[in-house]
């Protein structure tokens, strides 16, 4: 019953996700003129498959073999169902019909419709597969993973994107260090605080100090304020610097309803 | 490019919230699906772990701060590049971010009522959707800047490398079979130029299926 429920819902959800993935993937081609959704990496596998079907095909499987063993172990599908198998397998279907790819990849109405179907049946496949694995195979999977994947977050992937920051120049490797710094004291991890250091570096590179620059760096530091403020940073700090938090702090943290402790 | 090809409705500005609403209104239905049934949550095992966390009663505080920051980022990215990355976007600002802030609130309805999945995240979407055109409005052809994607595309690719090897050595501390497993499975995928990733995890769940992991 329950394995009949996540299939229908399954198959919902995979042509709502296969729709938008098949639009947004096509649409790409078109960037900038067109709003495209998708990613860069995705836009550059696209092309480097170089419209071949059986090419396509078996890049989309590799990825779908990991999303199967991820969905099995942890109940993750990846982002790479919707980076990589569902744009990928659409466009092998696609092009096995007509090799050429502006009528066929690049064509957000048909890349669309054949994406709901490609969608609707692997999620459903992915989802109704996994919850019919022994429970002690799910055990070990979950064991092996959550261990892998928490230190992929902390510090695999703060150390990588900011090698990525300095690496890229002096100002990506400045707002890099200090954002990444920042994030990682206020909000616990510094990877969103790198990724907007190279935002900010690389638009004063290449654009200087304009409108858009301008605002950029005020939203981020909007961000950060209210981040360490609902987070109760704030009271953190003083505390750790041994300084008695001042009565209209607490008062002002319950208006929003947290309870901050002394 | 052929500027006649890029008319009409498949290309329009309008039509972009639609798109991103209904993939928004799949993945946030998706991550319905792994609060319930504990299964079809659209993001990598890694970020999936830090809604988990809070589920299981960690805070919730981890998963809505690096999820809402993505959003942040990727929304203010999208219009200035012309692609929206809804790996950051969606899947994980909407997918992982949005349903993290709502259960730290205390509000469970939307998690736990399929159609209301559905129609929260399409609602979501067309919101997203809707900024990006009108930030694009604002700024087309006003920036010449990538604003450093093609580095952070790069930092994302080499990050994702790492997780095989630390699935394997994972595994290793598990227990011995399933070290052993993981380590023949890593390097069969690497022989047929799979991610190995996945042949750690299957070589580790097929021998720890014959040996299982004593309990701690």
């Amino acid at each position: 019953m329950v394995t009949w429920m996540i299939a229908l819902k399954s198959m919902v959800i995979g042509a709502l996700v296969g729709f938008g993935v098949g639009a947004g993937a096509a649409r790409m081609f078109h960037a900038p003129n067109v709003q495209g959704m998708g990613a860069f990496r995705t836009f550059g596998e696209l092309n480097a498959c170089a419209g071949d079907p059986i090419s396509h095909f078996s890049f989309g499987l590799g990825f779908f073999f990991n999303a199967w063993a991820s969905v099995v172990g942890a109940g993750a599908l990846t982002q790479d169902v919707d980076h990589r198998i569902l744009p990928n397998w659409t466009a092998a279907l696609l092009l096995w019909k007509n090799k050429n790819v502006e009528e066929t990849l690049h064509d957000p109405k048909k890349m669309a419709i054949v994406g709901a179907v490609v969608g609707a049946v692997v999620v459903t496949l992915l989802n109704s597969t996994a919850t019919a694995i022994p429970q002690s195979m799910q055990l070990v999977a979950t064991k092996v993973l959550v261990p892998a994947a928490n230190w992929l977050i902390n510090p695999i992937m703060p150390i990588v994107f900011w090698m990525a920051a300095m690496d890229a120049g002096k100002r990506t490797g400045v707002w890099g260090t200090v954002l990444g710094g920042f994030s990682h004291l206020v909000m616990g991890n510094a990877v969103p605080g790198i990724v907007l250091g190279i935002l900010i570096g690389k638009g004063l590179d290449d654009s200087g100090w304009n409108r858009i620059t301008k605002t950029l760096v005020t939203a981020v530091v909007l961000l950060f304020i209210l981040s360490g403020f609902f987070r109760a940073f704030d009271v953190a700090l003083l505390k750790s610097i041994q300084v008695d938090v001042p009565q209209w702090l607490i008062d002002l943290h319950e208006m929003f309803g947290s309870v901050v402790n002394k | 490019m052929n500027e006649g090809q890029t008319k009409g409705f498949w290309y329009s500005e309008w039509a972009f919230p639609l798109f991103v609403a209904c993939l928004s209104s799949g993945i946030f239905a998706g991550t319905h699906l792994y609060y319930v049934y504990h299964v079809g949550a659209f993001n990598d095992i890694a970020i999936v772990a830090m809604l988990e966390a809070g589920i299981k009663g960690g805070g919730y505080g981890a998963a809505a701060a690096f999820g809402a920051s993505f959003l942040f980022a990727r929304v203010l990215e999208g219009p200035l590049v012309g692609i929206l990355d809804i790996g950051g976007s969606l899947q994980t600002g909407i997918g992982i971010g949005v349903p993290a802030l709502m259960l730290s609130a205390g509000m469970t309805a939307p998690l736990l009522s399929f159609p209301l999945a559905l129609v929260t995240g399409a609602l979501l979407g067309l919101i997203i959707g809707a900024v990006i055109v009108l930030i694009r409005t604002f700024t087309i052809n006003a920036a010449k800047s990538t604003f450093g994607a093609d580095v952070m595309m790069g930092a994302g690719n080499a990050a994702g490398r790492y997780l095989g090897p630390l699935i394997v050595i994972s595994a290793i501390m598990a227990s011995i079979p399933v070290g052993i497993g993981a380590t023949i499975g890593a390097a069969v995928f690497y022989y047929f130029k799979k991610p190995i990733a996945g042949g750690a995890i299957i070589g580790a769940m097929i021998l720890g299926a014959m040996f299982p992991i004593p309990p701690q």
